[in-house]
Formats: C-alpha cells, structure tokens, sequence
C-alpha cells in the first residue's frame, strides 16, 4: 500500500511539474498583450530608475532569454558580452538561446505566435518586416522606451530595413552590411580585370568570357541561384527600373513584364557565356554554402557577390589568395545605383517582455558600452556606431579588407528592397526562375510572365 | 451463499478503487495523448478550413485552402507526384531488398549473427540528420562515390545537382535504411515449419517452387504490415529532401512534407499547411483501407481455416 501511495505521489508530482511549465508559458501569455505604449511608458521609467539603482541596492534577480544566431566567433563573443554585463549587474541572469540561421525564422514566427519568444530577440531585417504590425505588436518600441541613440547616425537608424516601422524603433541594426564583391586579386591581375574601376554589367559578360579563354577550368562569378537572384538580378532589375519590384506604399508593382524579361535575359547570358558555373553544379552549394564549393576554396572564381557580414567566411575559405573589395557594375542607362547598405540583423525586445528595463539595459550595455564594442568586435558585421568602429579598426578586429568592403557598400545609396518581393516567398518566386534558366527549362519571356503574375498573387495574399 | 456476494462486493470495490488508480498512473500518457496529439489533430482539421497566418488568428474560409491547393497553386500537383513517386520506388524497393537480405541470412553460417547486426546498423540511425549529411558528402561532385566512378572512367555525376538522380540518390538512401524490415521478414522466415518444406522436397519441389508456394504465402502477414507502415513513412518523408537538397533541383525532391513545412514555418501560412496535411492524412488512408481490403485475397493468417 505504502509502495502504491509512493507512486501515485511521484506520478502526481511528475504530472504537475510538467504543468507547472505550461502554466508559465501561459502566464507570460496572458501578461503579453498589453498595449504597447503602457508597456513602453512604463519600460521607460523604469530603465531610469534601473540605470540609477544597478549595482548600488539590492534587486530582485531577473532572468532574460536572449536568442541570437550565428557562427562559433559570434557565439563566443557574444557569450563573453553577456558575462560581462552579468558582472556589472549582478542581480540580471542573461540566458543564450543560439543556433545556426537554419530554421531561425520559423522557430521565432512559431514562439512569437505561441508568446513563448525570449525577451531580447536578433531578427533578420527581411523577416522583421513581416513580423512587425501594428496589429501583432510584437516589439518595444526602443526610443519611446528609451534606449540611447545618440551613438547612432539618424538616417541610418531611421530607415524601415533597419528597424524603424511607421515612426516607431523597433529593433536596433547591429552593423553595416549590404553587397559586398569580394575578387581574388592576383587572379584578376593575371586575367586583366580591373574591379576597382567603374564597369557595366555588360562588361561582366566579357570578363566572364576572358577568364574561360584563360583557362577553361575558371569562371568569373562564383553564384549560386540565390545569390543570382538576391543580388545580381534584384539589384539589375533596381538599375533598369529606378523603383522597387512592388511599391511599399501601395502594394503595386513597379517592374514591368518586359523589365522582368531584360533582367532575365541577362541572367540567361550569365549562363550562357559561361559567366557562372553551371546551375546542377552549384545546386550542392546553395544557399549561404557557397565557401564549401572546393573551385572556389582552389581559387578557381575571379570573384564573388556576398553579403558583408559573410564576407570573411568567404575569404576564409581560402586564406592563401590575396582579396580586395570590388566596385559594383552599374548599367550605363541606369535610373539608380541599385546597390544599399542596410544591417545584417536587427536586435529588438519583445513588448511581452516581463522585463523589458532589464533588457533594455541590456542592449545598453550592448551597443553603447565600450568594453562591449571592444568585445563584440565585428562578430555581426562591421559595428553600427562610428565609435564602435573606431575601436574595432584601432583594436585590429576589424580587417583593412573588411573597412574597404564597408567603405565600398556605403558609397552606394540605392534603393532599399521592398517588403513583399523581399519576403521569404517573393524571394523564392525570383530564386525558382532562376534556376529554371539556369536548367534552360524555361525562357525569360516565360520567367518574366510568371514572375509577374506570382507576385500578383502574392501581393493579393500579404495585402 | 451470503458469504459468496459479500465477497464479490468487495472484489468488485477493490477493482473499482484499482481503476481509480489506473487512471492516475496513465494521466502522463493521455495528457500527452489528449494535447500532443489529439488536440493538434482535431485543430489542424479546423486550420485546413482556416485562413490562419501563424501571427494572426485563423479566420474560416471554407473549402479556399483546399481549392487553392487544387487549381492555383503552382508546386502542389508537383509535390503530390513527387511524394508518389518517392513511394513507389522506396517501398517496394526496400521491401525487396530486405527480403533478399532476410532470406540470404536465413541460413546456418559461422558469424551469422555478426552479418545479421551489419546489417541493420544502418536502421539504427533511423531518419537522422547525421545520416542524411553523411549522404550528402558521399555523393557530392567529389565525393567517395564519385571518385569510385572515377576510377572506372564514369562521371563525375552530378547526384544532387541533376534533377533525374537526386530523387533517386534520395530513395536510395531511404532503401539502404532496410534493417528493421529485414529483421521482422528473418523473424518470419524462422517461424516457417519446417515439415512444410520436408513434405515439398518429398513430391519433388525445388528451391524457388518452395518459396513461391511456401515460404512467400507464411510471410505475408509480415510484408503485409511492412508495406502499411513503410507507405505511410513515405508519403510523410522530410528529413532527407530538406537536409540533402532542400527540395531541389527544379523542385525535383519537393515532397509533400518539404511542401508542407515551407507552406507553414517559411511562409506562415498554417491553414495551408493544416490542408495539406489533411491532404497526405487522406491519401494515407485511403491507400490503406485499400489495402486491407485486398489482404483476403492474398495475405495468409495461418490461423485461417
């Protein structure tokens, strides 16, 4: 008997820890829809009150999540960081919730729905512009809440892609970053290709042509159907057109059918002239991969478009050819220069947030403090704040190379890309063309008609 | 006689004060049952009928999910075609193999147990992702195996980058996962009587003549249930086109799960993804149903008179 009352005692007491989880969970739930100028009113003053208090009165312990993704230097850096501040404020637990960008978006879409998402969220800028609603009213608004940003350049931070949604701050950018053309300079040389003077894309094709004449095992452009997509076609179609795909005003499309079909037919001469390696061989190296591609750590590319915040991992790949930071191509008749820096991800805190003073203190430390900037480095691009940089430059985090490939993307002030043909599913309808003509399974008249008419279903869908 | 039921009253107590405690000790399973599974299942039917963005609530829309599946989506009649295609040529391929297998094991060898687990080494990774990257590796443009091919003036092949090899480099993965069907068919094969045999070598049959009227017709309860179970895991395959390929080239190993998950973590749409789970659920059903419809013709019970 004694035996049996044991077990239904320990079943019981299993049965309510797990319980005991979701009544937590459904805690934070019910404590998260309050409306977000309460929550930032009263985040606001109580930063103040935090600020001045920390470390010199006893405080209830706090624990914040912070979720962040990334590779091991940014992992290891940003753990440092958060040691750091738990020094400084003893009474706040910081936990890290890190992973690789795989399935990042879907897990925070899932926990934002669910009103399980940790207090201090990293967000990718184009998955932000989804999430962001006046309707959801997932994130604090920072300056009302108010975090410092006087570090901060007002243009820069004022901009939709950097985290600033119908006036309110949303997310804070973590660095510069935009399109960067990384080229391995010993093998232009030898080819005769000059990337830091002012070229077409025209003159891309002929440079292709010439680096196969030089040895049939080479290629110009080391790209993949994304990378086509996201940066070539996108920022020619920018070129061509002067406007964004879809107006972020009135959920139109700027691009014309015949637009459309200009920008293929380019990416089918890519193809065609050899320009790229062929689509079923970079099929293995899709996505962010393309440093895995073994022509490439051989050296066998003249160059490659990447991201800013990617480009060391590219350079890495091959540490033995010597890398400069290359102009753009501009289209002769171009009504724009199409290229943008913008912010590999921005940081934000979630308005459900049990405590968002804490976390905003947080992200104090983070952006404005600089033992912090000192021990971020340039682990999330190059830092977003001119005193951040400078630290990083006279520490020698930041690579001379890595200073010109910022330099290079700032210079070029092109338009920022739309929320719906940026979206994870309007990104997709050009990256599926693309591969379709790289596979010659379709035409650019067909690519265009279908690129037209798939982003009128989805701007039906997201209106 | 008064003794007898005062008895069976108080067993009838002690029992009902059992149940009682029954009922505690399976709390764990059927709060999981009732949360974790049933409660999805029954919402997810709701959600096929729901436009429901995942930030949003859902909001019904009749049968809009499944009619845009039907006539306006462009990848759905693709990764239908896909998915059965995967089926066909993982399950009886699979199923043949670990027949092979099973009969070529079912013998008296020195070191047969070691073979036996060899094996079925490679069911014990089971749908891993490890295994699906190990996969990847080995036949990539330079990899193990075609740098075999290499060797004997073939290829390279570009096995996941040619959309005619990479559904079958992926089937071929799922085939070489045939131990736990093999372990079951040995099982199987064993439990044959042997007088059976005797009496067939005694009117003079030979060896294939007695697996195709012996050996075949006592395993079929086995193949029977192999071919319930593996259709149902194929038609709900994932792992391996979202880590090998990521459901390309040219859609090429878009599945109905890859499908699925892009409809629902990618692009959020959950009533989408709610329709077409339904869609896969009823498939699944329907080819199951006909199956055990048509096991009277051809599965053995040997309990059958």
């Amino acid at each position: 008997m004694k035996r049996q009352w044991a077990a239904i005692i320990l079943t019981a007491a299993l049965a309510l820890a797990g319980c005991s989880g979701n009544e937590a969970g459904s805690d934070t739930a019910t404590a998260t829809d309050p409306s977000s100028a309460d929550t930032s009113a009263a985040a606001k003053e109580e930063t103040t009150t935090a600020r001045e208090a920390s470390g010199t009165e006893e405080r209830e312990p706090v624990t914040l999540r912070f979720s962040w993704w990334g590779g091991d230097e940014r992992l290891a850096a940003t753990l440092k960081v958060i040691e750091q501040f738990q020094e400084k404020y003893p009474h706040i637990t910081v936990e890290a919730e890190y992973g690789s960008s795989d399935g990042y978006n879907d897990k925070l879409a899932t926990q934002l729905a669910a009103g399980t998402e940790p207090d201090i969220i990293q967000i990718e800028p184009g998955n932000m512009a989804l999430l962001a609603s006046d309707e959801t009213n997932y994130f604090l608004d920072l300056k009302e809440a108010g975090f410092d940003f006087s570090l901060f350049e007002e243009d820069y931070i004022s901009q939709r892609i950097n985290g600033c949604y119908g006036g309110k701050q949303l997310g804070i950018p973590t660095g510069v970053a935009g399109i960067a053309l990384v080229v391995n300079q010993d093998l232009a040389e030898a080819v005769g290709i000059d990337f830091t003077q002012e070229y077409t894309w025209d003159d891309l094709i002929e440079w292709g042509k010439k680096v196969r004449e030089y040895d049939d095992s080479m290629y110009l452009l080391c790209s993949n159907k994304d990378y086509l997509a996201n940066i070539v076609a996108r920022t020619y179609a920018k070129q061509i057109s002067g406007s964004q795909a879809i107006g972020d005003d009135d959920k139109i499309q700027k691009m014309t059918q015949e637009d459309w079909k200009t920008v293929y037919e380019y990416v089918q001469q890519l193809y065609d002239n050899e320009v790229v390696a062929p689509a079923a061989y970079m099929a293995a190296y899709g996505g962010d991969n393309m440093q895995a591609d073994p022509n490439w750590i051989e050296g066998k590319y003249v160059c490659c478009f990447t991201w800013v915040s990617l480009s060391e991992i590219m350079t890495a790949a091959n540490p033995s050819a010597n890398y400069i930071a290359g102009n753009f191509p501009v289209a002769q008749s171009a009504k724009s220069v199409g290229f943008f820096a913008n912010t590999p991800q921005v940081i934000s805190i979630s308005s459900r947030s049990e405590h968002p003073q804490e976390a905003l203190l947080f992200l104090d430390y983070f952006f404005n403090d600089e033992e912090a900037m000192e021990t971020l480095g340039t682990v999330r691009s190059a830092p977003p704040t001119k005193k951040a940089r400078e630290i990083c430059a006279k520490t020698g985090s930041m690579s001379p190379l890595l200073a010109d490939i910022v330099n290079v993307a700032a210079s070029y002030t092109g338009i920022v890309d739309d929320t719906i043909s940026y979206s994870q599913e309007g990104r997709q309808i050009m990256i599926d063309q693309i591969e379709a003509l790289g596979f010659s399974s379709t035409t650019p008249q067909q690519a265009a008609e279908d690129t037209y008419s798939l982003y009128n279903n989805l701007i039906e869908v997201m209106k | 006689m008064k003794k007898t039921v005062h008895s069976g009253v108080a067993a009838c107590k002690k029992y009902s004060r059992r149940d009682n405690q029954a009922y505690i000790y399976l709390l764990p399973w059927l709060a999981g049952f009732l949360f974790l599974q049933l409660y999805p299942f029954c919402s997810s039917l709701y959600y096929s009928f729901a436009d429901y963005q995942i930030t949003a609530k859902p909001v019904w829309c009749g049968f809009n999910n499944y009619r845009n599946l039907f006539t306006k989506d462009t990848e759905f009649w693709n990764s239908l075609w896909v998915t059965i295609k995967f089926t066909l040529y993982t399950v009886p391929g699979k199923l043949a193999l670990a027949l092979g297998i099973a009969v070529f094991l079912n013998r008296d060898l020195k070191g047969i147990n070691l073979i036996r687990t060899l094996y079925y080494i490679p069911s014990l990774f089971g749908g891993s992702v490890a295994v699906a990257i190990l996969w990847k590796l080995l036949f990539m443009d330079r990899g193990v195996v075609n740098a075999f091919l290499n060797t004997i003036h073939i290829g390279p092949i570009q096995f996941w980058g040619d959309p005619g090899y990479a559904l079958k480099t992926i089937c071929a993965l799922e085939i070489w996962q045939f131990g736990s069907s093999m372990v079951m068919l040995l099982a199987a094969l064993k439990n044959v009587p042997r007088d059976l045999y005797e009496a067939a070598e005694i009117d003079g049959a030979g060896r294939i003549r007695k697996f195709v009227n012996i050996t075949f017709p006592q395993i079929t309860p086995i193949i029977f249930f192999n071919l319930i179970m593996q259709t149902i895991q194929a038609m709900q395959n994932f792992t391996s086109a979202f880590v090998i390929t990521n459901g390309g080239p040219m859609k090429s190993t878009y599945v109905l799960g890859m499908k699925l998950y892009k409809e629902g973590f990618t692009y959020f749409r959950m009533g989408s993804a709610s329709a077409i789970s339904w869609v896969i659920f009823t498939i699944i059903i329907v080819f199951t149903l006909t199956l055990f419809k048509s096991s009277s013709a051809w599965v053995f019970y040997g309990d059958e008179d």
